[in-house]
Order: structure tokens, then sequence, then C-alpha cells
């Protein structure tokens, strides 16, 4: 059902007539192409999400609590995004409100004595990267990358990313939260909600911060956040970043107090045995496997040629036959990255002395070619700022990750091959049917410090692939397919690939219900998403959210 | 059927108690809050034992108390709200369920002590960071679901931290595991994995084991938890930062935060550490007028790589932070010196317990704020107390940084002689008073014991709503421990 001249008058009070649209036109620009890396779905060739009801650019809390009290009045269901990441930050079905957050971009507070921002939702990393770099502070960025909101990262979605050993998990930087919840109540969690400052997001008593968000948030489906504080890190470098280089070749020279290594390991064994040591040792400031995303065969030939502006696509297979660019991609094998950084002169020898133990006992090497000046400079830059989330779809123009492998580093290292190397021969077979970038199997990005302090990594093979190519994209399809049943087999637990499975289809609407529950069901506690049935029946009674949120109808054991 | 038979159908006989002194000591204990007898109590063996109790408790309507730590206990959140209440009392449960030293946790019920943790992990070359001299007989479990500070603040990353994975049988009386192993169909195919329960987060979108947490036994009862452990130092020492008013020492423990330098971190004035310290009243009245009025406590830990190397560069530049806030690193000062505060502050408290051996009982007073904003606290709780007449001197403050500096626990420990009525009633009047006073200059209760939850709930109308909206879905039937918080 459309909506009603009189609900779209009324919500055009709200937010003026500069900020809200109908149009046709304006609104298939808010569909979303689920064969381009709709990221843990699909892809689906020539699939788009549902056409929304309207379009509004909400300019305040105030304003979102009265679009969805309207919302609730008119029984119309809203979607809030803000950077739009993937298929998550649309509609699942027709007709839906959709707000972008994009006016509500305003750094609100920097508090650097108690390091923390309290932030509005369209902040990306970047933004809040350089504001806080200028107070000697730095923010983590999540896996998406420098473009995308904090604030959606730290409430509504996952929270990983490759500076996570140092700078937190954004679920563990969530310092407080404005939420105008579904039912158009506004709740600020923690020590904001008694007016106190957002110094801390748990009390009075049973801490409401695990109703926001839990490993993942709600992804839209449970009100709008409107506000939230996040802790900040320690910036020991110069503000602004001083970056040089042509694009796409970005660099920045950083003073001594910096390191960036790609570190190599003769076994998976020896890999994780240093990343354990890393976490006892306390070091690091980013780590992170990085620049394997581009695939265990072609990464020392494609680091070649993002690093220098003169080269293209097209020299990677005159430069696979380069021997020294051969024995790079040799030692990188079994690789990360890691960037370390003194807050002191002795602080910087300590790192790197401990460095250095842990590789004499692992057996590991610091990639030479990557310690080049301009290898090192551009490394450096690339993952302090992660600022080159673009380079994700270099190959086809789409990727998506798979398997995932996520837990402990012994996880994806130990097995019988080693669970990386099974991984990596099933995807070896399909690369060889043509539809999937051949790229060595393993292109398995992940943090080795998934949450602060380590303990966490996570193995998400990326799969390159074009989404304009029918053939291609039907065929990373079936992969998928094969991935998530060998994965399962092998007992390597649920894969990234079809990780939303659960909430949006073939058609790119709502799952139907029956495989909905199938998939929920086989969950190792489904009840959780029976009390999360529960939040959603308490908090949001008109169900004006979306599929995203998982929930089980059927009562608990 | 008689209910004493009835809940021996459930913990057996030797397990349930109803004589009248093991009532009398759980009815009251040293805070405030009003006695109340309980009808029974009980010591289950088991989670299936607690799930069936709580079952019970939703078919009967009885209200239940679960205890995990031993006696004495000071906040009155085990005291039984209403009458009829059936104290479940855990501290049986003793199991330490695992140890996995590469991963750094450790599963244990909620019996476990810290005085009986440290020396299993210390075998495998592990600790537990602890509150600040926790009594022998307290929980690792519930102190740390009450969210009790705890002395590194560079190592906590999220804000529960070190707690991880929970078992929680809620109200309702279904489980639910929490975290990593919430993830998990069997614990044996997680270790033939090598998965371990290190990440608390989750299942799904929402973090459960938050509802349990500083809720004082009213959404749940958590059967088992894992806790992040750290690396037994090889090489540990402690150092002071000694100064004349707080004021003095806070740039100097901002920059260490900032830098995550230093392992232990917290301030303490001149009662505090003589508290600590001290053995007896006099003793402790002696340390008083000998130890500076206030002091920094530094810990520089060495571990696994490079220990000596690490103590070496942390000393050295700690010291020139100190100097550039024109403060010096000292390993001695007059009253103590720091391998007698080390081991002081890394065990369990002796007997009696540091808080109470001066007069004999004591109330405290505990809210989270940022450290910049303490020194006016301090200000506001010594006027307070001079003001009912009670000697600001003899207030013990204790400020421990937390989350990594994103905000700091604010304790004023107020000792008094609890066996003076005419003791006992003024200072309960100056709880009231200095509590009210507090919470206006922007004191956050975020744990609140006694008369705290009306003075913090009272400030955040939505907070209480929700609250109690999860409430009724975690604990339809208000069987645990009805009549704390808002509930």
């Amino acid at each position: 059902m459309a909506l009603s001249r009189e609900a779209y008058r009324e919500l055009e009070g709200i937010v003026g007539k500069e900020n809200i649209s109908d149009d046709p036109a304006l609104l298939d620009c808010y569909r979303y192409p689920l064969s381009h890396t709709a990221i843990h779905i699909g892809p689906y060739y020539r699939v788009y999400t549902p056409r929304g009801a309207a379009v509004l650019l909400p300019g305040s809390a105030e304003e979102v609590q009265g679009i969805v009290k309207l919302c609730n009045k008119y029984r119309v269901k809203f979607k809030p995004s803000s950077t739009f990441w993937s298929a998550w930050g649309f509609p699942l079905e027709d007709d839906t409100i959709q707000l972008d957050m994009r006016r509500m971009d305003r750094i609100l507070e920097i508090d650097d004595k108690n390091n923390f921002a309290v932030v509005e939702p369209h902040v990306i990393g970047a933004t809040l990267q350089a504001e806080a770099m200028k107070v000697g502070l730095n923010t983590h960025i999540h896996g998406p990358g420098a473009s995308c909101s904090c604030l959606a990262s730290a409430t509504a979605l996952g929270g990983l990313g490759p500076d996570t050993l140092y700078m937190g998990h954004h679920n563990e930087n969530l310092l407080g939260v404005e939420w105008v919840m579904p039912d158009g109540e506004v709740l600020r969690v923690g020590s904001v909600g008694s007016g106190l400052g957002w110094f801390c997001c748990d009390g009075p008593g049973p801490s409401l911060k695990g109703l926001v968000r839990g490993m993942i948030g709600t992804n839209g489906a449970m009100g709008v956040f409107t506000k939230c504080a996040i802790k900040l890190y320690p910036w020991p470098g110069p503000a602004p970043l001083p970056v040089e280089g042509k694009p796409p070749a970005y660099k920045a020279v950083l003073p001594d107090n910096f390191r960036v290594y790609t570190l190599g390991f003769p076994a998976w064994k020896a890999w994780a045995d240093s990343c354990y040591l890393i976490f006892d040792a306390g070091i690091g400031y980013v780590a992170h496997r990085q620049f394997s995303m581009f695939g265990r065969d072609l990464k020392g030939a494609m680091v070649r040629i993002l690093s220098d502006p003169t080269k293209t696509l097209s020299d990677i297979e005159e430069l696979l036959k380069d021997p020294e660019v051969q024995k790079m991609t040799e030692d990188m094998k079994r690789d990360y990255q890691i960037v370390l950084a003194g807050m002191t002169p002795g602080d910087i020898e300590w790192q790197d002395k401990a460095l250095d133990k842990i590789l004499e006992e692992t057996g590991g090497w610091k990639v030479k070619a990557m310690l080049e000046p301009d290898l090192y400079n551009w490394s450096l830059l690339y993952m302090i700022r992660l600022g080159h989330k673009n380079l994700n779809l270099v190959y086809g123009g789409g990727y998506d990750g798979c398997f995932g492998l996520g837990g402990t580093p012994d996880f994806g290292a130990s097995g019988e091959p080693p669970r990386v190397e099974q991984a990596t021969a099933f995807k070896v077979e399909w690369e060889k049917k043509g539809n999937v970038v051949a790229c060595g199997g393993d292109a398995m990005m992940g943090g080795i410090g998934g949450m602060g302090g380590g303990g966490h990594a996570l193995w998400e093979n990326f799969t390159h692939f074009d989404p304009a190519d029918k053939a291609s994209t039907e065929g990373t399809f079936e992969f998928f397919n094969a991935t998530d049943k060998y994965g399962m087999e092998k007992g390597f637990g649920p894969g990234m690939e079809k990780m939303n499975d659960y909430a949006r289809w073939t058609d790119g609407k709502t799952t139907p219900k029956e495989i909905r529950d199938r998939i929920l069901g086989a969950a190792a506690q489904p009840e959780a998403f029976r009390y999360q049935r529960k939040f959603k029946e308490t908090f949001n009674p008109n169900d004006l959210g979306d599929g995203y949120y998982r929930t089980l109808d059927d009562p608990i054991e | 059927m008689a209910l004493k038979e009835e809940l021996a159908g459930i913990v057996s006989s030797e397990n349930v108690f109803d004589d009248p002194e093991t009532l009398d000591a759980y009815s009251r204990d040293f805070s405030f809050v009003k006695p109340v007898k309980p009808r029974v109590v009980v010591k289950p063996g088991s989670a299936d034992e607690v799930q069936a109790l709580v079952r019970w408790a939703n078919q009967t309507a009885t209200p239940l108390v679960p205890v995990s730590s031993g006696p004495p206990r000071f906040h009155g959140d085990t005291v039984p709200g209403v009458p009829g209440a059936v104290i479940v009392d855990l501290s049986g449960m003793k199991k330490v369920m695992r140890i996995d030293r590469r991963n750094r946790v450790a599963m244990v019920e909620p019996g476990v002590t810290y005085s009986e943790l440290q020396p299993e992990l210390a075998r495998e070359g592990l600790r537990l960071t602890t509150p600040l001299l926790p009594r022998a007989s307290k929980s690792v479990v519930a102190s740390l679901l009450e969210r009790e500070p705890t002395l590194i603040p560079r190592q906590l990353w999220a804000s529960l931290d070190p707690l991880r994975c929970n078992e929680i049988i809620w109200g309702d009386g279904h489980k639910l595991v929490t975290g990593d192993a919430g993830n998990w169909s069997s614990f044996e195919e997680a270790w033939e994995r090598k998965q371990a329960p290190a990440g608390a987060t989750g299942p799904g979108q929402a973090d459960f084991y938050r509802f349990v947490s500083a809720a004082q036994g009213s959404m749940g009862i958590v059967t088992w938890a894992s806790v992040k452990c750290e690396i037994l130092p090889a090489l540990h020492k402690l150092f002071f930062v000694p100064a004349q008013r707080p004021d003095d020492l806070l740039d100097f423990t901002y920059q260490l935060l900032k830098f995550r330098f230093a392992d232990e971190l917290l301030l303490l004035n001149n009662a505090s550490l003589a508290a600590i310290l001290g053995n007896g009243a006099d003793h402790i009245k002696a340390l008083m007028k000998e130890l500076p009025p206030w002091v920094v406590l530094v810990g520089i830990a060495g571990r696994s790589i490079l220990p000596e190397e690490r103590v070496a560069y942390q000393e050295k530049d700690i010291a020139d932070i100190a100097g550039k806030f024109g403060q010096q690193l000292v390993s001695e000062i007059p009253g103590a010196g720091s391998d007698e505060v080390l081991k002081a502050i890394l065990n369990p408290s002796r007997e009696p317990y540091w808080k109470l051996d001066l007069k004999g009982g004591y109330q405290d007073i505990l809210f989270l704020t940022t450290l910049n904003r303490t020194p006016e606290f301090i200000k506001t709780m010594n006027s307070v107390a001079e003001a009912s007449g009670y000697p600001a001197s003899d207030i013990g403050v204790y400020i421990q940084p937390l989350h990594q500096g994103a905000n700091v626990h604010c304790e004023f420990i107020l000792p008094f002689d609890r066996d003076n009525p005419e003791e006992a009633t003024r200072m309960q009047q100056l709880l009231t008073i200095a509590s009210e006073e507090l919470i206006e200059q922007g004191a956050f209760f975020s744990r609140p014991y006694g008369i705290w939850a009306d003075l913090a709930y009272g400030r955040d109308a939505q907070t209480t709503m929700v609250l109690k909206k999860l409430k009724g879905i975690f604990d339809p039937n208000n069987v645990m421990n009805p009549g704390k918080l808002c509930f």
C-alpha cells in the first residue's frame, strides 16, 4: 500500500519539503542491485531491493522521533541507513519509508581528556579520524572502511576492523546511545540517560546496551540511533596525516615511532603461534591479514600495481612473471600486516624487539619487498586509514566473502590439513570453472585481533566476480551454495556467504517464513531468537522494522 | 508437601536449611537495608538443580534470592526484599571447569572465589585481575556480574571485562548460554575445533549477559562464566606518585591512561591506603598520619616477552611523565614500601576485611564519573561529612580508572562503629544526605544498591520503564529477588 497523501503531508511537515520525496526516479536511486556485493546473500543477477514509499532526510533526533511516531500512526514500515553499506541498509518490503541520515553528520563533541567522541549517524570514519588526530586521538575504523558511518558500526551493524586489536571492537567502544525506539519513545542508554554525560553505557543496574546490539546490531530493524558516544584511542603521529603520492597510490611518511610490516610464516601453526604471542605481549596498533584479499597467487603483483600509479590491471600477467614478484608472493603466502605505534621512543623500541623475538620463536619473517619505501609508506597509510575499500571491487566490480572461520586463531590454522588450506583447495576447484576470479583460492582477509587485546581471528575468503555478467554472478551464487554445504559438512560452522539468507530472499524481499524459521531454528540456541521475538513484541508493537531482526515465533523450549 | 521436602526433592535434604541461625545469617548484612528473614536456604550443586529451583519458584510464586559470595556482605542485595523468600546459595558450586592457557580464558562456577581461582591459574601461568583486596569469600562470578572495578584499566576493553561467556538460568526458568559459547552445539566439539569461550557478545543481536550485570540477581542466575585472564607476570614492580591534593595527580594519570602505560593504576588517599596496610585500628590511625595525603599506585609488569626490558622502559618513561607534570615516581613513601603494597593489592584481604578494621563497620558510597570531576565530588563528600559531624579525615577514597580511562569508579569508605546505635543512625543520615548531594552534582550510581536505586531511577524514567519491560520478559512472575532496583 502506497503512502497516503495525508501521511506524506504530515511527514513533509516534519522534515520540510526539500527533505522528502516520493518521486519514482529518486526512489529507484534508493534501491540496491543484489548482483553487486550485497554482502552475505546472493548474488542475485538483476534483482533489486524493493522500492520505498518515500525517502526522508531527517535533520535531528526530534524529527526522527516525529517520523517514527507517524509511522506508528499509519502503520508504515521504516528503514534508516546512514552510509548504506550493501543491501543491509535497504528495505525488505515495498512501500517502506527510507530514512537517509546524511543530514545528521555532526561530530558533537570530542572529549580529549576522557577519550571519546559523540557523533551523529552520518559521521564517517575518515572525518572522525581527521578531527580526532588534531587532538592526538584516533578512532577505530571498522571493516567496511573509512567512508562508512561510525554510529552504524557501533550500534547497528558489526564493528570489527583491522585495528580492533588496539582500538577495540565498536561494541566495546560504545559508551552511550540516543535511540528513537520503534514505538517512538526516546531512550538514552547509560550515563547520558541520567543527564550525566556520555562516559558509560551500562546502568543504572542491568545494562540496556544489551538491547541495543549483540555480536551484531539490529540492522536498522529496531528503531533509529540518532547519537552515540564512542571511545577514542591515542594517535602518536602528526595531524593531518601527511598524505602524498599520485592516485591511487597514496602514501604517508610517518615519524620513526611508527612501523608497518608484512609478516610471513613457514606454516599455519607458526602463523597462529605468532598471533597468540602478539596478544600476550600486548603489542600492535593495527594487525590484519589485508592484502591477501587479492588472492594468494596475485597479491604480490596487485600490491605492485596499486602502489605504482603508472601500472594498471593489464600489467598483472607481466608482473606475475617477474621473479621478484614471485618471491614476494611466496613470502606472503601465510601472512598478515602489522602496524606498531610507539607512544615514546622506548615504547616503539620495545615493541619492535618483542616482535623480533616473536618472529624468532615462530620462524616468521618480515617480507623484505614490503620494506621498500614506496610499499612501506603505501601500506602504512592503507592500514591506518582503511581508505581503500574500493579495491575490494578491483578485479571484476563485485566481491563477497565466504567461509569466515571466525574464532580463535587456532580454529582456522588447525585441522588436517589446516582448515584454511581446506577452504583454499575447495575454492581453487571452483575458480577453474571460470566464474570467479582465479586468484589462488586463499583470498582470506581478516583481523588477527577480532576483539580488543586479541583473542579472535577471522578468515573471510573474498570471492571476486563480475556483477554485470550473468554467468559470473550466477556462478558465484552456485559457488556460495557449494561453500555453505562444504563448510557445514566439514564442521566449519555456518559460513558468512549466506549470513543474511534468513532476512532477504532471491526476489530481494523478505525470506519466506518457513525458510527463515528453518535457518534460525538450526542455530545452536534458537532460544535467543525467541527472546528477540519478545523484545520485538514489547518495543516494536506495530512491527515497523523488518526481517533483519532475527525472531522465531514458537515458544521458548 | 511441605516446603522443605519439596526443595529437598530438588537439591537433596542435606542442602536445605531452615534452622534459625542460618536464616538469621541471611536475613541481614552490614548495610542499612531492612532485615527480612528468608523461609529457607538451599545450596544447589548444579545448573540443573538451579533451573529446577527457578521453575519451582515460578510454579509456587516463591521469591528467590541468589547468593554466591560468603559473608560478610555489605550492600543489601542479598538480603530478601520481601518475606517468604528462598535463598539460593551458590557458594557450593566450586568447579573450575576449564583453564585454557593459550586463549587465556577460564570457566568457573559461581562459588569459586578469587582465593581459590588464583592458585589454579598460577599453575597454568595465568592470573585474573581482581577488585581491590576482595574479601577471601568473594565469588569471582558475582564480583564481575556486579561490575566491581578491577585494577588494570588498560586491559578493560569492554566495560564488563574480564567477564566473557555466561550460562544464565533466567527468571522464567529457561537457560541461555551467552557469548562465543552460545554459538556452540557442545563443548567437546568446540574444544576439538580449538575454539575458546573468549568472546562476550551475543548470541544474536542482543548482549544478553548485560541484562544480568548489576542486576542484583533480579533477572536470573549465572551458573558458570568464562573470564579473560592475563599472563602471570615474570617481573612485577609497584611505584608511587604521592601528592598533597588529588588534583595534582590527574594529568599524570590521564597521560598514563592515554598511552596505556602501567598495569595496575589507581588513586588512593591516606585513609584508604592505611586501611589496606594496617593491622588493627591503632596501626591504621598511625599510618594515616604517616602516609602522604594522596598517592597513585602504578604497577608495571613484565610478562612472557622480554619482561625486564618492558619494565625498564615503562619505569623510565612513566618517571619522565611524572616529572613532566611536576610529580615524582618513587618506590617508597613514608609509611609504605612498594613490595608490601604490591603484595597487598594482588591478594584478597586479610581478616578482618580491610574496610572493617578501623571501626568494625563501614558504609561505602560508590559511583561512576570521569577522572577530571573526582576532586569536586571529594570536596562535596568531605563537606557533607563535616557538616554531619563525621571527620572527613577518616573517609577513605578509592578512585579506579575503568574501561581504559573512559570513566572512573569513585568510592568513599566511611568507617563507623555499627555496634553504637547513635553512630549508626548518624551514618545512615549521612549516607542519605551525601548520596543525594552527590547525585545532584552528577554522580552516576550505575550499581544502585539500597537507597541509590530510587535516586538513580528517579533521574531516568525512560530507562526505568524499559528495564521493567525487560524484567517482564525474563522474569514474568517476578520471582527473582523482588524488591530490588526498580522491580
